[in-house]
């Protein structure tokens, strides 16, 4: 409990007076009993040894190296945001069977990165793939962003440690309840959660989305989807069964009379891109998103080293 | 000796056909259809391992076997429930064999499946095997009541579905076990076991823990998400049908992104109709039929060249398609619903969804799309047809669409679909079959008569009989652009010029380099092969990907891919779509059946003294022999299904149609095989020859000239077509069975007989279809007439001997 506590003031204290642009951030020191705390107060009580979680954090680090490797070879830079924000979130505490109530922590980060998982249907996706979505995605720290389809929580606590706030929908009942249980004792309070018709988005944020991040399995976008979708922001499709790795990702933007384009990214996982699009100075458009992921200019510095998990 | 009763026989012939049936109903429902296929025609080599079990057993067999017959339906009850039970547990989740991290558990996952499944099929076939060595004086009455038992067992099941659950059919059929054990010998203390087991098999089936829908399967979510409910169920040989009522229900069209700026709401809610498990259409509710939004759709396009069109709907969409064409203007709608659930629910209403409103511009009927009735403005294939049924893919070959383009008015169009949200080539294909149904209709310039638009996910092909007009383009260019759509392909395009206006980027990706190919521009890959499919020119995609024409010979829609480059298809398997996968699973199928049936072969060449007698014969002939009728009677099976689908327009009607005919005319043919024994093989190998060389030459026109009969005439063509030849089909293996020599190893020589000839039946499926795709159905008959050949010359009579005294020398 007191683990717990220290990780909510401290974040508080990260957020508020070294870095004004930042979101709360999970900034205790990640023990083995800080985790299992976290999962007796997120509802998923389970025990781990020293032994066992030491080794998980152990694979943590080559772990953060393939993500960097991959970041890097796919599109040009990994975003230090985006490796942040993979160093600050715990993905041990998302690998859990929520129709079998077990935690699964002892396989993450993997040697092979692959989808596991959760029961009712969804998957936590593979850890590359979640990286260069939310590379992709451009996330800024003064950004507003919604998903369509929480899932594990993975991804929206990924995106919290970069944005302003991080809002998500789950349409599944019992993993939507379920899953909107693990943000708080993280202390990633700028993640709000519900259970509900994603068709919608989130009406009550009046000034829209940045980034809208929703799994579709219809002919088309929602039309309230795209209507919450700021000028400039960009949504992401993943389209494709949950365990493939060759996922599809269809961006769509909307330009400056209000008309929506979209780009089909190929083979997020393993196609490797040719041609000029390598080559060509970042413009900042949206619609030419895989096009040199280096850091966008908003990006924010890298946390500080008290800041991140160990 | 007494000769026992064949009855049982016939019960658990009946209840093995069942219970294949019944599993592959399983598959469909709770997984995957392409996945049962897999594990089914492997399982059933159970039936050729019970052959060589008993020929290299023959002795024991023959002593045992009166007792065995007699409490084997005993354990076959308690086979086949246990079999059942572990399947519907088994952890298998196809979606991870796409991924080369996951696949390996779920293979181990199939052996469990087979490990599971094995004991019941290889306990029928021993019943069957040893049936017919110790009834070696009447083989021909054994294999009849074998088959038509069979055929009664398809015909049963099938009927069963219109009562019962699919995962309810197992425990149906155990009771015809049952009933096999209480008419076979010492029938109180077989019988009594027979119902302990039967008891306790049911309540382990029907209790906690019964099957489910795959978690990843499309009905899960929605049946999960908060005050979901389903509000009505249709039980059918064709699926399970459910009606869901749950916030996700909403119809599925392609509308513009910029449907707000156009002023247009959104598609509404409805209810989701699910064959099993698989979202097949929206349904209105109450008062749901307008349809507001149908100016934004993709496929609004030919309704505002051709205001007041006479409209051939292909596939009326829960009705939702019927109220945008008449919400566009059509003047007169002729709606093609051929699955009779969804006919039935456009007409009557289904749960609480109500029909179509009766409107006298509407006219709905089943027929099929090859059979049109009068001359129309507009032939319009809606986007969800080719999923909506198998045998809907007919609508998409070049022989459907030839028929469209005679159809029409002066100044008509036909509008084809084509979802591109994964593979766009797709798309270049059906260029590739519109151009050579363009051709087949008299045009000699196809690209002057086509004009391809698409969003991101669809794209729509516009078929005119007259060269496009620089103002119809011009009206298509100005709908697309005003909704962020993109037209691809139209006569004098400049497709470098029109990258800078492009909505939806789409790059081209090199298949075979694993390469995306990127620009300073946006692209569009159909565009970039579009002009050139259309003027029969090579392109990019057709070094990697099948493009030819579909056919009615070739009918596969899902077949892009070039098998013979199976290890870059495997290379690439991550990224391949699901409904491909299923050829890949064929091929798995086909492998494994092949060593099997290798396997099999090579049981007397390793016990050669239970087989050998020094005669001068050899086992090739045998061998020959049963391995050809066990390919042929299949390859014409899977022929006359397929024929039967088109006819037919539905898939499951033609399926149990054929299969069960087939069955019970060939154990007539059996039953009467005694009468014709001397010339028993030559007559049917003539039979089936001539009748396979009638059917080349002329079925096709014969069925496309009748498709306009009512179904139960044209039922009853299919039977009348195929008993001549099922008949025939029943006499050469009793016949062939008779003769596998006499004295001490006859017994050996005909179990490894029906051994050979059931691991030959499991290769034939996947051979067949395999030939099928890649050469076509027609292709398939022929190799059934070499096939038939074969047993003619192979058969002793022929050789002037008595019967096969096998050899190895």
């Amino acid at each position: 409990m007191a683990a717990i506590s220290n990780v909510t003031r401290r974040a508080v204290l990260a957020g508020t007076a070294t870095l004004p642009f930042l979101p709360a951030h999970a900034a205790a020191a990640w023990t083995r009993d800080a985790y299992v705390e976290a999962m007796r107060k997120s509802g998923r009580p389970t025990d781990i040894t020293e032994n066992q979680f030491a080794a998980i954090q152990a694979r943590k680090p080559a772990a953060m190296k393939r993500i960097e490797s991959y970041l890097t070879a796919r599109l040009g830079s990994a975003d230090p945001a985006v490796m942040r924000a993979f160093e600050e979130v715990p993905r041990e505490y998302y690998h859990y069977l929520y129709t079998e109530h077990r935690s699964e922590s002892g396989v993450a980060y993997e040697t092979d990165p692959k989808p596991w998982a959760l029961g009712y249907g969804s998957a936590l996706s593979d850890y590359l793939g979640q990286a260069y979505m939310t590379q992709v995605c451009k996330p800024k720290a003064t950004d507003v962003t919604l998903e369509i389809g929480t899932g594990s929580g993975f991804q929206s606590s990924l995106l919290s440690r970069i944005v302003k706030r991080s809002y998500s929908i789950e349409i599944i009942e019992p993993l939507g309840r379920a899953v909107g249980k693990v943000f708080a004792p993280l202390g990633y309070e700028n993640v709000e959660s519900r259970v509900g018709d994603g068709y919608f988005g989130w009406p009550e944020v009046k000034d829209g989305f940045d980034i809208i991040i929703v799994t579709c399995a219809a002919q088309y976008v929602p039309p309230d989807l795209l209507k919450q979708l700021k000028p400039g922001g960009r949504m992401l499709l993943p389209i494709g069964q949950p365990f493939k790795r060759g996922q599809l990702l269809y961006v769509y933007t909307k330009d400056d009379d209000g008309k929506v384009h979209s780009r089909k990214d190929v083979g997020v996982f393993f196609i490797p891109m040719t041609g000029a699009m390598m080559n060509r100075p970042h413009s900042g458009s949206a619609s030419e998103i895989p096009a040199g992921m280096a850091a966008s200019p908003g990006s924010p510095a890298p946390a500080p080293t008290e800041a991140k998990p160990e | 000796m007494k000769r026992s009763s064949l009855w049982p026989l016939f019960l658990i012939s009946a209840a093995a056909v069942g219970y294949e049936i019944a599993l592959t109903r399983y598959f469909a429902v709770a997984k995957w259809s392409e996945y049962g296929y897999w594990v089914i025609s492997i399982v059933m080599v159970g039936f050729a391992l019970s052959g060589v079990t008993v020929a290299l057993a023959r002795g024991w067999a023959v002593r045992h076997g009166p007792a065995l017959l007699t409490w084997l339906p005993v354990t076959l009850i308690l086979t086949a429930a246990a079999g059942f039970r572990a399947t519907t547990q088994n952890p298998f989740n196809p979606l991870q064999l796409q991924n080369a991290v996951t696949y390996l558990p779920q293979l181990g996952n199939i052996a469990l499946y087979y490990a599971v499944l094995l004991p019941f099929f290889f306990l029928t076939g021993l019943y069957i095997s040893l049936t017919f060595i110790l009834n070696e004086g009447r083989i021909n009455r054994v294999y009849g009541f074998d088959l038509t038992g069979a055929g009664v067992g398809a015909a049963l099941v099938l009927g069963l579905m219109s009562l019962l659950h699919p995962f309810q059919l197992v425990p149906a059929l155990l009771i015809l076990i049952g009933l096999a054990a209480l008419i076979g010998p010492r029938r109180v203390m077989v019988g009594l076991a027979a119902l302990v087991a039967l008891i306790a098999s049911e309540a382990v089936l029907l209790g906690d823990g019964q099957a489910a829908y795959n978690e990843f399967k499309a009905i899960y979510a929605p049946l999960h998400v908060p005050d979901a409910r389903q509000v009505a169920e249709v039980r059918s040989p064709r699926g399970l049908y459910a009606l869901l009522d749950d916030f996700t229900e909403r119809l599925d069209t392609d509308v513009s992104n910029n449907a707000a700026l156009l002023g247009v709401v959104g598609p509404p809610q409805t209810f989701g109709l699910y064959r099993d498990g698989n979202r097949i259409a929206a349904l209105p509710k109450p008062g749901g039929t307008a349809a507001p939004y149908a100016p934004a759709a993709l496929d609004a396009v030919p309704y505002i060249l051709n205001p007041g069109a006479r409209v051939l709907l292909a596939g009326a969409s829960g009705g939702f398609r019927v109220m945008q064409v008449l919400e566009l203007g059509a003047g007169a709608v002729d709606a093609l619903e051929p699955d009779p659930v969804m006919l039935a629910a456009l007409r009557h209403g289904l749960g609480p969804s109500p029909g179509l409103a009766a409107d006298p511009r509407v006219t709905l009927v089943s027929d099929s799309p090859l059979a049109l009735r009068g001359s129309y403005d507009i032939v319009d294939i809606s986007g969800d047809f080719l999923e909506a049924a198998e045998a809907n893919a007919a609508a998409f070959t070049s022989d459907a669409m030839t028929g469209y383009v005679r159809a029409l008015n002066p100044g008509g169009l036909v509008s084809i679909p084509v979802s591109i949200r994964e593979f766009p080539v797709y798309a270049v294909r059906v260029l590739a079959t519109v151009r050579d149904a363009l051709r087949r209709a008299g045009v000699s310039d196809p690209a002057a008569h086509v004009v391809v638009y698409r969003s991101a996910w669809n794209v729509r092909i516009l078929i005119s009989p007259a060269p496009w007009t620089a103002d119809g383009i011009a009206v298509i260019r100005h709908f697309a652009d005003e909704r962020s759509f993109d037209v691809s392909y139209y006569p004098g395009i400049d497709v470098a010029a029109a990258r800078a206006d492009i909505y939806n980027d789409l790059p081209p990706v090199d298949f075979t380099t694993g390469e995306v190919s990127t620009s300073q521009t946006a692209q569009d890959a159909v565009a970039d092969e579009a002009g050139a499919v259309l003027r029969g020119e090579p392109t990019s995609s057709q070094d990697a990907f099948n493009l030819r024409p579909i056919t009615l010979d070739r009918p596969a829609y899902y077949s892009i891919l070039r098998l013979n480059q199976l290890p870059l298809i495997l290379q690439r398997l991550e990224i391949l779509p699901q409904a491909e996968v299923g050829q890949l699973v064929n091929l798995a199928v086909l492998v494994q059946a092949l060593v099997l049936a290798a396997l099999v072969l090579a049981v007397p060449l390793c016990v050669p003294r239970l087989f050998v007698t020094g005669a001068r014969t050899t086992l090739v002939r045998p061998m020959l022999y049963f391995a050809a009728l066990g390919l042929g009677f299949l390859f014409i099976e899977i022929f006359l299904i397929e024929k039967a689908s088109l006819y037919l327009n539905d898939r499951t009607s033609a399926f149990a149609l054929v299969l069960t005919g087939m069955l019970i005319f060939s154990g007539l043919g059996a039953l009467m095989a005694d009468r014709v024994r001397r010339v028993g093989v030559a007559l049917s190998a003539g039979i089936v020859i001539t009748w396979c060389v009638l059917v080349l030459l002329g079925l096709e026109p014969a069925l496309l000239a009748t498709l306009n009969l009512p179904w139960v005439v044209r039922a009853a063509l299919v039977l009348a077509v195929m008993a001549p030849v099922s008949v025939a089909l029943g006499l050469p293996f009793p016949l062939g069975l008779a003769r596998v020599g006499t004295g001490a190893h006859s017994g050996s020589m005909l179990a490894w007989a029906w051994a050979v000839n059931g691991a030959f039946s499991v290769v034939a499926t996947p051979l067949a279809n395999l030939v099928a795709v890649q050469s076509g159905f027609d292709r398939v008959l022929v190799v059934a007439v070499f096939l038939y050949a074969i047993p003619f010359l192979a058969y002793p009579s022929i050789r002037k001997i008595t019967s096969w005294q096998p050899s190895l020398t």
